[in-house]
């Protein structure tokens, strides 16, 4: 019987319930309510709104009133909330994980299949948090690009774009230190290879350049730092216990803090500022927007993590090395570079050029085009170079992650690794000593591009020309490429240059083929090796920074020549088996 | 937009953290187990009903009732001693000693039975004292039925079955060979002996270095197996191996049930590596020990570990074997071409040559006929044999024997078929430090009377 049709008398002035709207009211006036929300009933007025930001901890970073450019999807696809919202379910599904993990040699492995097999959600945990962590990774770099397109570093920004790329270096490293912690062949290998590189270092690793001038040796480097001992053991596993569960959270959050303190006092958006443009209130417009991204993550994450089980492998093994040994995935494009540089340069020069250069470009780029919009037009150079090495960065993740198999060989990505392979050709120097080495002559360079050198003794490396030599006209490649681009006043047609050195390699693959035999494959990928060398690290430059002033400029031709010295070097060792340009083995000194 | 996809996502989000737990608790052992004691309720049920007795009705009725209050939950025994969790319990209801001390269930399909064979061996190792994977091996700390029974990739040791089993009893059963139960272990090591596999395997430094110590072959990693194409071995009905068992065991097996050469062909013509590299010089032993034999032998190979962290005061010493005692010489003589694994190359008692890859052989064709064709050349260079003794230990003279056993014959010294092909891979050791003093001169004794009588003119 419905409630209005009882006579209030039947019950004689007893209990009747109130009806909701004075309840809600009873309930926000109430001293308790008062004394944890401010304000009074929602009324949903600006006031109200921009009363809801300030009065909030959670919320109070946020301005009251944004533009709404900044709003839009498109802009920033939420993908540095999302990143953040990456962190916090890695806070969470972490510290879950803490109850049941012992950071013990024996005991890591057995508590992996403990929560595998005997806690409640246990898998869903450990998933969870390996799934994020890989996906913050991706996250984090898609969110550098986004700020690199939209030109969202520039002044006044430039500040906390450095804040970012420490903020992107310590999300790597906090995913490596997690890497070790499930104790398994996965987890000590890719940690072997990737502290390798550290031994590697100049003047504090055991092999690297100078290190044995400084006293360096396996076990007071630093790596030995890192590792607390020679080999990836009890003391690593603690190590980095502590670091992935404390110490590096904890600086992460600060660096993050200043970066959302910075983002907001920079005026939260980067899009050009629009006289005409109403602002409109955050509450709800970006709040609800975030909570979007938010739950849309979470949920992503949720059912990739119910669905896919993260990776156990059999438990880690000191003395049984598997063959490949990968890096974990996001540091497998540095092992690749292992490839074609030495370890101190592979593991310890690119990664640190990568950080400061990352780092410098805002006090770089004087460009004050193209902020807060995406244009190629208005930023050729800046967007083409940070792109190929964005794409040079995943390609050779690529090719370390899907092209390796056994003993690193290439193997194609449908082949089957059980495949046995002929041995590597062997390989040969352009510039280096020549005494003691094969005696090298032209007929033997041929038989190398040809392909046909099948008699030359392993081990014995012949170096084609004297390295003073190659000091001499590297040097001066160098210095005429660090100079050249200003010196030449008029610009240079792009289309017309660009034909004229496709047209001149192509000759010079021409005459290859018909003197020395040189395959067409090769053919081809000289010249495209030679033209990516020629259009970024001449053409582009030339076109379009020349202008700089000297010492802006001479930094960035060092940055440009280095990050096109890459592929380069890449394909003469792929295509043409050079192991070094140039070589000095007395001082260790190979490039 | 934004509004419905804000309920929308919280909708979902739910949703999907209800999901997750409807997937966390669905799992196959809470079904079995709910099963077990569906089925033990009923059996009691039965059993009340033809009871006779109303006393005896009752108890059962209490037992049957008893059964379907039992929680349904992770069950898992702790062997302090041997350093291991096993919840198998938890699907083996029937073999959990506290809910079943009889160990036997009226249930005949698994996994509800009882244990199997409640003798001797179960009464001396008490489950909660011992657990189960220390015998049956497989994975003890998982609940899933492939990973229990180690058939995922990441477990290195599967459920051992059949006469593996038993490599487990010789793991503390020093003492094997007059152990009841034991007797495939016991079988293996006769035919190792017999088949003369010592001659290139030793165990533990005692024995032949033609091949790999086998001394704790059963702590072989995966690792070490995974850069050959399991998928060449042939399983009894002549499939290729399937991936599941792609393990130890059966790689172990495989050396007696697949001609050796053909699961690890090696680089024979030179095609991936600088110098040609011979198949595997083990011979061929599938005619003589047969699957049973192979069996027999992997048992008694995989209870070669020196990991698995088993306490002292398990272990049982072997008992002192009698010296054996001959009759002749020539006995002796026999025994030491069997103590020192001749028979391995030479064939049982020396009657017939084993294969050695691209060395002579009788029945080779001319190496000019075959050279151009691969397979044929590959065959002719398989039919290599170790010399037969009969037929030539007549061209020696005693002391020329004595010095060919003393320094051997080196694998650079044996002549090749085909001068391009590898080097073959068996070689005859020198034994000058092995077999010496009366052994030496009662082989060399029994080997002269084997020997065919020369012609004389």
């Amino acid at each position: 019987m419905p409630e209005t049709a009882t006579p209030p008398q039947q019950n004689g002035g007893g209990f009747k319930l109130p009806d909701f709207d004075t309840l809600k009211k009873e309930v926000i006036d109430s001293q308790i309510w008062r004394s944890m929300f401010r304000g009074g009933v929602w009324k949903d007025t600006p006031r109200d709104r921009a009363a809801h930001i300030i009065g909030n901890v959670w919320l109070h970073l946020h301005p009251v009133k944004v533009r709404p450019r900044a709003l839009h999807w498109t802009y920033t696809w939420g993908l540095g909330g999302i990143s953040f919202m990456l962190f916090l379910i890695l806070t969470v599904t972490g510290v879950l994980l803490m109850f049941y993990y012992r950071p013990t040699v024996d005991l890591a492995y057995r508590d992996m299949k403990d929560l595998e097999f005997a806690v409640t959600l246990g898998v869903l945990m450990r998933n969870m948090h390996r799934w994020a962590a890989q996906a913050m990774v991706v996250f984090v770099i898609l969110h550098m690009v986004r700020v690199f397109l939209t030109g969202a570093y520039k002044k006044p920004r430039e500040f906390n774009w450095g804040i970012g790329v420490i903020l992107l270096t310590l999300t790597l490293f906090l995913s490596f230190t997690g890497y070790l912690l499930p104790w398994d062949q996965l987890a000590i290998w890719a940690v072997t290879v990737g502290t390798n590189m550290a031994g590697a270092t100049p003047f504090l690793g055991n092999e690297g350049p100078f290190g044995a001038l400084m006293g360096m040796r396996i076990n007071n480097d630093v790596r030995f730092t890192l590792l607390g001992g020679t080999m990836v053991g009890e003391n690593t596993l603690i190590r980095f216990y502590v670091l992935h569960c404390v110490a590096v959270p904890l600086i992460t959050g600060i660096l993050l803090i200043v970066h959302f303190w910075r983002v907001r006092k920079d005026s939260f958006s980067a899009a050009p500022i629009d006289p005409a443009e109403e602002k409109v209130d955050v509450w709800p417009n970006l709040v609800g927007r975030e909570y979007i991204a938010a739950a849309g993550c979470l949920l992503a994450i949720m059912i990739w993590s119910i669905l896919m089980n993260a990776p156990l492998e059999i438990v880690a093994n000191p003395n049984v090395t598997p063959n490949p040994s990968k890096a974990p995935w996001y540091f497998v494009g540095l092992q690749e570079l292992l490839v074609y540089f030495d370890p101190w340069i592979a593991g310890v020069v690119m990664p640190n050029l990568i950080i400061v250069g990352l780092m410098a470009i805002p006090y770089i780029d004087t460009n004050p085009k193209g902020i807060g919009f995406y244009s190629l037009k208005e930023r050729p150079f800046a967007n083409a170079m940070f792109l190929l090495g964005v794409a040079m960065w995943f390609i050779l993740i690529y090719i370390g992650y899907y092209c390796r198999g056994p003993n690193f060989a290439w193997f194609n990505p449908w082949e089957s690794w059980l495949n046995q392979k002929p041995a590597m050709p062997p390989t040969w120097n352009i510039f280096g000593p020549l005494e003691g080495a094969v005696p090298f002559t032209f007929k033997m360079a041929a038989d190398i591009v040809g392909g046909r050198l099948g008699g030359l003794e392993p081990g014995v490396v012949p170096n084609l020309m004297p390295g003073w030599l190659g000091a001499i006209v590297l040097g001066g490649m160098g210095g005429f490429l660090m100079i050249g681009p200003k010196l030449i006043q008029k610009d240079i047609p792009g289309k017309t240059a660009n034909l004229a050195f496709i047209g001149a390699m192509a000759v010079v693959a021409v005459l290859g083929k018909i003197f020395a035999g040189l395959p067409v494959m090769q053919g081809l990928w000289l010249v495209f090796f030679a033209w990516t060398g020629f259009y970024f690290g001449f053409l582009l430059p030339q076109r379009h920074i020349r202008q700089l002033e000297w010492p802006r400029y001479l930094f960035t031709m060092f940055l440009v020549l280095n990050t096109v010295a890459v592929p380069l070097k890449m394909g003469a060792r792929l295509a043409f088996n050079v192991k070094y340009v140039l070589t000095f083995p007395t001082i260790s000194l190979n490039i | 937009m934004h509004r419905k996809l804000f309920v929308a996502f919280n909708v979902l989000l739910v949703a999907a953290f209800v999901w997750s737990l409807a997937v966390d608790y669905k799992k196959d052992w809470r079904d079995i187990q709910a099963e077990y004691f569906k089925k033990t309720a009923a059996a009691y049920a039965e059993k009340a009903k033809s009871a006779k007795d109303p006393k005896e009705a009752e108890t059962f009725n209490q037992l049957s009732k008893a059964a379907l209050r039992e929680p349904i939950m992770i069950r898992q025994i702790i062997a302090k001693d041997l350093n291991r969790i096993d919840r198998c319990i938890t699907c083996h209801v029937g073999m959990d000693e506290f809910v079943n001390p009889t160990l036997t269930t009226p249930h005949k399909e698994h996994p509800f039975t009882g244990h199997p064979k409640l003798g001797e061996i179960v009464k001396n190792h008490t489950f909660q004292k011992y657990g189960c994977s220390v015998c049956h091996a497989g994975q003890g700390l998982a609940t899933s039925v492939e990973a229990a029974h180690g058939k995922t990739e990441n477990w290195e040791k599967p459920l051992a079955k059949g006469a593996l089993l038993q490599a487990s009893c010789a793991k503390c059963h020093m003492n094997f060979q007059s152990l009841k139960g034991a007797e495939m272990v016991a079988k293996g090591r006769d035919l190792f002996e017999k088949h003369g596999c010592i001659g290139c395997h030793s165990l533990h430094g005692v024995g032949g270095a033609v091949s790999v110590d086998l001394g704790n072959i059963a702590d072989k990693p995966l690792e070490r197996i995974a850069p050959f194409n399991l998928s060449l071995i042939k399983t009894k009905d002549g499939k290729p191996l399937p991936k599941d068992d792609w393990k130890l065991p059966a790689w172990i097996e495989a050396h007696l049930t697949n001609v050796p050469m053909s699961f690890i062909p090696n680089d024979p013509h030179a095609q991936y590596n600088k110098e040609p590299i011979a198949p595997s010089g083990m011979p061929d032993f599938t005619q003589e020990i047969k699957h049973e034999g192979a069996d027999a032998i992997t048992a008694y190979l995989l209870s070669m570990s020196e990991e698995e962290n088993i306490p002292h005061k398990y272990h049982v010493i072997r008992e002192a074997k009698p010296e054996p005692k001959f009759a002749s010489a020539g006995d002796h003589g026999k025994f030491v071409f069997k103590k020192y694994g001749c028979a391995a190359c030479h064939g049982l008692e020396g009657v017939a040559g084993r294969r050695n890859y691209n060395a002579m052989g009788a029945g080779q064709p001319a190496l000019d006929d075959v050279k151009a064709d691969k397979a044929k050349l590959h065959e002719a260079m398989a039919m290599g044999r170790e010399p037969t003794l009969p037929d030539v230990l007549g061209t020696y003279t005693r002391e020329e024997l004595k010095k060919k056993i003393q320094d051997g014959v080196p694998g650079s010294q044996i002549a090749k078929y085909n001068p391009d092909g590898p080097t073959p891979p068996l070689y005859m050791p020198a034994w000058k430090d092995r077999i010496k003093g009366q052994e030496l001169e009662d082989l060399i004794t029994w080997l002269l009377s084997i020997a065919k009588k020369q012609e004389s003119w």
